[in-house]
């Protein structure tokens, strides 16, 4: 059985400049994807594409083995970036239109309409104007709009980005609710969103594929010992940072805006035993000595080139 | 089909929330009455104003019903015109440059669906309102000046009708791929366009669409209508509609997105 999604060599060419530029990846049933990567990545564009909103210059996208088609349209849940309503109509009515388009009967229409608005927590604005909803609810909306025909796969666009703390959290519990029934595809340019509801992570840079892999081989990957290290302003401690700089055991080393070391190293043991060494019979004033992994943020800063 | 009729049905629904459904209807039948009131009681008005020449008044006689609702429908031309082109001009562009286009889109909903719905919504109104406006012409001018020939009324309007479902569909071509106020105006600028080169060319041009408010006018003016003279400004205006209406369906195809 072929995978659910399988996208390959996809490239979008604006006025010469490509936005998209050649990705390609498989995507089983079941599964939530991340779609992480800063502004200008390419990620809404990807999900257009797959949306079969815009045609992609170059590339191919097949679900379950077939080339995207009006019966793939039935199977999609989309929600963009800004979604927008038509804001003369009842949040309930804007439901009810979206799932009769997805070819639904009335009678099954006004059930799930219900049921959906009333998981989003709408129930009571469901009779009121679209137009005098807030913001969490016209994104809690979308959110309905886009499950509400019980799509194979959900397609959202940075779905948390513009809420408010309270309807990031409740945003966030819902995705990872609908992340256990249904294979998700969501944008996002804020790494701890992914970690917490994705099983799969595909960082995009500029266009192209950084790193893809599921959250624990990412995390192995980048499995990297790092050290870090804080001293108090002191000359002689200084220097001596920038001597540690230079041994054979780091591999890399990096100046964090708050005065601390980030020491990349290959063997920790030694570097640990080394570094606390050598602080002791210099009598060099630490303030913090940190052993540990390197963080998903610096992954992702890794993978991006940032 | 299926998908047409729903969302002819949110057209429908939007138009009358937004009282376009009451408006417009309401335009063309004032444009539609006022020719008869005012031809009737033109000595009055004239006499009101002062100042006539004696021997004016005198003078002035009644135009006959067919002539006063000829009149009529050619009011339309130019405020009805513009009253229907400004209410379409957002049809396309407003969906899409709102974002409401992306969302329903992603649904089975075909463009070409989405265009029919919208194409259908528009052709009800224009059909409500000249049907109306043109309703209430003739009652006035039953009621005030004479016995009216309802069968040449009836073709004098639909033979109007489809010379403004002409410029509607142009308004619906440019909305698919402009902004609203540049696809308003080239629309107009495209059916007056058409409409004076006509009146330039009128022997060249007398079986294009531009013909048919003159031929709706004839319809009414000449009692005897034997001569087939509407058979090819009729097919060409429908053959605008339908190449205008395909051009929408294409161009929306491939305007689903705000333009940036």
């Amino acid at each position: 059985m072929p995978p659910l999604l399988q996208v390959s060599g996809l490239y979008k060419v604006f006025h010469g400049q490509s936005s998209v530029d050649g990705i390609s990846f498989d995507m089983e049933q079941g599964r939530c994807v991340a779609l992480l990567g800063p502004n200008g990545a390419g990620k809404t564009t990807t999900l257009r594409m797959l949306a079969g909103l815009m045609n992609p210059s170059r590339g191919r996208i097949l679900f379950e083995g077939n080339p995207i088609g009006d019966n793939y349209r039935r199977q999609i849940g989309y929600l963009p970036q800004a979604p927008a309503f038509y804001n003369w109509m009842t949040g309930e009515e804007y439901i009810l239109l979206a799932s009769r388009l997805s070819g639904m009967g009335g009678k099954a229409a006004a059930g799930h309409a219900a049921a959906v608005l009333e998981r989003m927590g709408l129930q009571d604005a469901a009779r009121r104007r679209i137009g005098g909803y807030s913001g969490g609810m016209k994104q809690r909306l979308g959110l309905a709009q886009a499950l509400v025909h019980s799509p194979r796969l959900l397609l959202l666009d940075e779905p948390v980005s513009a809420l408010d703390p309270i309807g990031r959290r409740e945003m966030m519990e819902l995705l990872r609710d609908i992340g256990k029934e249904t294979s998700v595809i969501f944008s996002t340019h804020v790494l701890h969103d992914a970690e917490e509801v994705c099983d799969d992570i595909i960082m995009m840079n500029k266009g192209r594929i950084a790193e893809h892999g599921t959250l624990t081989s990412l995390r192995a990957k980048y499995n990297r010992p790092v050290i870090i290290l804080r001293v108090e302003e002191a000359e002689e401690a200084r220097l001596w940072l920038e001597t540690l700089q230079t041994r054979s055991f780091i591999l890399e080393s990096r100046l964090e805006a708050d005065g601390s070391l980030l020491l990349k190293v290959d063997d920790i043991a030694s570097a640990r035993s080394v570094i606390l060494r050598e602080a002791a019979e210099r009598a060099i004033p630490l303030l913090r000595f940190e052993a540990g992994t390197l963080s998903l943020e610096d992954v992702f800063m890794e993978a991006v080139g940032g | 089909m299926r998908n047409t009729w729903i969302f002819y049905r949110k057209e429908m629904l939007e138009m009358l929330r937004g009282y376009k459904l009451l408006w417009i209807p309401v335009v063309f039948m004032i444009l539609g009455i006022m020719q008869p009131i005012s031809a009737y009681y033109m000595p009055e008005i004239l006499k009101m104003s002062g100042d006539v020449p004696p021997g004016l008044l005198e003078s002035y006689t009644l135009p006959g019903a067919a002539e006063v609702m000829a009149k009529s429908l050619g009011q339309y031309g130019v405020i009805g015109l513009l009253v229907l082109a400004l209410s379409a001009m957002n049809s396309f562009a407003g969906e899409r440059e709102g974002g409401t286009a992306e969302l329903v889109l992603a649904r089975p909903l075909t463009p070409l669906a989405a265009a029919s719905a919208k194409w259908l919504a528009q052709l009800t109104l224009l059909v409500l309102s000249l049907g109306l406006g043109a309703a209430g012409a003739g009652y006035y001018i039953t009621l005030l000046i004479g016995p009216l020939p309802w069968s040449a009324a009836v073709s004098a309007s639909a033979l109007y009708g489809l010379w403004l479902m002409c410029a509607v569909s142009l308004t619906l071509l440019f909305s698919a791929c402009l902004r609203a106020p540049a696809a308003a105006f080239l629309s107009l600028a495209a059916a007056g366009g058409l409409a004076l080169l006509h009146t330039l060319l009128p022997r060249p041009l007398r079986w294009s669409p531009a013909a048919l408010p003159k031929l709706s006018a004839e319809a009414l003016l000449r009692q005897e209508y034997t001569s087939y003279a509407w058979v090819f400004p009729v097919l060409s205006g429908i053959a605008l509609i339908v190449l205008c209406f395909l051009g929408a369906s294409l161009l929306f195809d491939r305007n689903k997105l705000p333009r940036f």
